[in-house]
């Protein structure tokens, strides 16, 4: 076991390195003058040389790398131009929310993909229908289920709030949009796998053994669904964590996907640039989770973890 | 000796290709039946319709009882109680027949779980007694493996202790030791042969190897293409086979262990023909060194010789 971290950790660190540095070279493309954001009015020469050096823009690229380097492994993603904030701190707050959306919008896609999934291995009937309802989700990008849901049960039926905020309440459409953008895809993985669980000898053998069908069906065959499961639900987990821009914009929810929008909106540098760089740190450190969950679920693996 | 297991006109079909037909065959109560055959001949077809376990797609007519219970009248929740009551089934594949997310002893416990109504641990104390019964030593230990930290050896008593957990009458074993080395394979025959003769269960064993045959089985039924060749006592047919088939496949046999060197081995000529392809008449008179102009015309009436049944207008040895 802690070889295999020991492993991903590394290979994690290695990855984060590689993200820092394209960050780092992600400010020059930016477009903006970060002196004319900072200074009031237009500032004159001597003041335009004084905020540079400041801000360190006057040394060579590899030294601002360095600097750079260093300053984010103590955990300072600079301050915001716009704000005048730290960005660690403006993303901490953003944080919360994000987990939660992240959290709620996974498990709405494990919730309503599993069931899917298993109606369409196990009902020949349904299949038609549910395969049809998936092709039809899978061709609507994920704003226009947000703003269908926004506009059928926010404001058609009243069930939901549609002003935003950060509430429990306000935290059902959004989910349910990411759920149900994820549900083609979890229902499609849940039905290969237990297709294939279900085609097997030890289906055939559990049958001869007299086992009665929903025995099998949860002590046989949903156990190798889980790990495949868990490795999407991680993946998800990961990107949902670097901000849902899309979903974060429609439904008003203050997380770090639109402190990024707006950051990029104003040409904020230093925010962009701190999402960005958390946003992947969590990609890179939840797909490691999910790694380790998949083996920890497969006993043929198990071993080789702990 | 009474019959556990009475077949009669059995037929199989998928769509219009005819796997089984005119099968009639019993098995008795405390012997080993040998069900030898080609790949491709309906073995496991047979075996299959026998625990009624065939895919949704096949057509079975004729009459199947075991242990006097009608097994294609009953209702599928009747079906499903006596499965592994009835008949305990060992697949081919052993490592593949063990669920690779389940401890064995979880996979053994299930069936008193399930039929019997125990509870986990009671079940679990069975399973134990179970796997020790088919000598699996530190049976404790074992059943908390994975079927994948188990020998090819262990694996197959372990699927031989899930099918004999409820002391069924009729076992079921279809080449379960084929993909064995020679060694485990012997410890394995062994092993059913004792535990055969301890409950007088009934058993058709399926397999192709003639060495088997010759070890295992009380009584031989041969199956080619389809059609029941011949069917009698084990010694009787190794030492004088009536079919020109059984006789081949009986000497190959001894080919193959006493011809002496050298020489070229004696094979069969031609190959087996496949169900979608089946010649007429007789289906081996392709193949047969005695085949004259009947054979191509109709299937022979099977002739009964004592305790011998044989399909063959021109049986060999004392038949005639």
């Amino acid at each position: 076991m802690a070889r295999f971290i020991g492993m991903r950790v590394a290979h994690g660190a290695v990855t984060l390195l590689g993200l820092i540095v394209l960050t780092f070279a992600l400010q020059f493309i930016i477009p903006g003058d970060p002196v004319r954001m900072l200074a009031p009015r237009t500032p004159s020469e001597e003041v335009a040389r004084r905020i540079r050096a400041q801000l360190g823009l006057d040394r060579p690229w590899w030294e601002q790398l360095g600097r750079y380097l260093l300053r984010v492994a103590q955990g300072d993603l600079g301050e915001s131009y716009v704000r005048r904030q730290p960005v660690a701190r403006l993303i901490a707050g953003r944080l919360p929310a994000t987990a939660a959306l992240a959290l709620a919008g996974v498990l709405a896609e494990i919730l309503l993909g599993l069931p899917v999934g298993i109606a369409m291995a196990l009902s020949p009937r349904l299949r038609g229908l549910l395969s049809g309802l998936n092709l039809i989700l899978l061709s609507m990008p994920t704003f226009v289920i947000g703003i269908a849901l926004l506009l059928a049960l926010g404001f058609g039926a009243r069930l939901f709030p549609t002003t935003g905020g950060a509430g429990l309440r306000e935290l059902i459409l959004p989910a349910l949009t990411l759920g149900l953008a994820g549900t083609p895809w979890y229902a499609g993985v849940v039905r290969d796998r237990l297709e294939e669980s279900l085609g097997s000898s030890y289906v055939r053998m559990a049958v001869a053994k007299g086992l009665p069908n929903r025995w099998i069906l949860f002590r046989h065959c949903l156990p190798h669904v889980f790990p495949a499961l868990a490795t999407m639900a991680g993946m998800d987990l990961g990107a949902y964590l670097s901000g849902v821009v899309v979903v974060e914009a429609i439904f008003g929810w203050p997380g770090i996907g639109l402190l990024a929008v707006q950051a990029m909106q104003t040409l904020d540098r230093p925010v962009v640039m701190g999402t960005l760089l958390v946003g992947g740190a969590s990609v890179i450190a939840l797909n490691g989770v999910a790694d380790g969950l998949r083996m920890i679920l497969d006993p043929r693996t198990r071993e080789e973890v702990g | 000796m009474t019959a556990v297991v009475r077949i009669r006109d059995l037929e199989v079909a998928y769509g219009s290709v005819r796997i089984l037909e005119g099968i009639s065959l019993e098995i008795r109560k405390g012997e080993i039946l040998a069900l030898v055959g080609e790949t491709g001949s309906g073995k496991t077809t047979l075996a299959m319709a026998l625990a009624r376990m065939l895919p949704p797609g096949a057509a079975v007519r004729g009459y199947v009882e075991v242990d006097g219970w009608a097994i294609y009248d009953l209702p599928v929740p009747v079906l499903r109680s006596l499965r592994g009551r009835l008949i305990g089934l060992v697949p081919q594949d052993a490592m593949a027949a063990l669920n690779p997310v389940l401890p064995v002893g979880a996979q053994v416990a299930e069936v008193f779980q399930v039929h019997l109504g125990l509870s986990a641990s009671e079940a679990w104390a069975r399973a134990v007694e179970a796997l020790a019964r088919v000598r699996i030593p530190r049976p404790e230990q074992a059943a908390r493996l994975y079927p994948h930290q188990l020998s090819g050896g262990m694996r197959q008593r372990a699927v031989l202790a899930m099918a004999l957990a409820l002391n069924p009458p009729v076992l079921i074993a279809d080449e379960p030791t084929t993909a064995l080395d020679r060694l485990t394979q012997g410890e394995i025959l062994a092993l059913v042969r004792r535990l055969q003769a301890e409950s007088e269960i009934a058993v058709l064993w399926i397999t192709h190897d003639m060495g088997v045959v010759a070890a295992l089985a009380h009584r031989v039924a041969v199956l080619y293409a389809g059609r029941l060749a011949e069917v009698g006592p084990c010694a009787e047919i190794l030492s004088a086979p009536f079919h020109p088939y059984t006789e081949a496949l009986v000497r190959t046999y001894y080919d193959l262990i006493h011809g002496p060197r050298g020489e070229p081995l004696y094979a069969i000529q031609g190959y087996p023909p496949s169900a979608r392809d089946r010649p007429s008449g007789c289906p081996f008179h392709p193949r047969c060194p005695y085949r004259q102009e009947i054979c191509q015309d109709r299937f022979p009436e099977i002739l009964q010789r004592g305790e011998r049944i044989v399909a063959c207008y021109f049986p060999r040895g004392n038949a005639q």
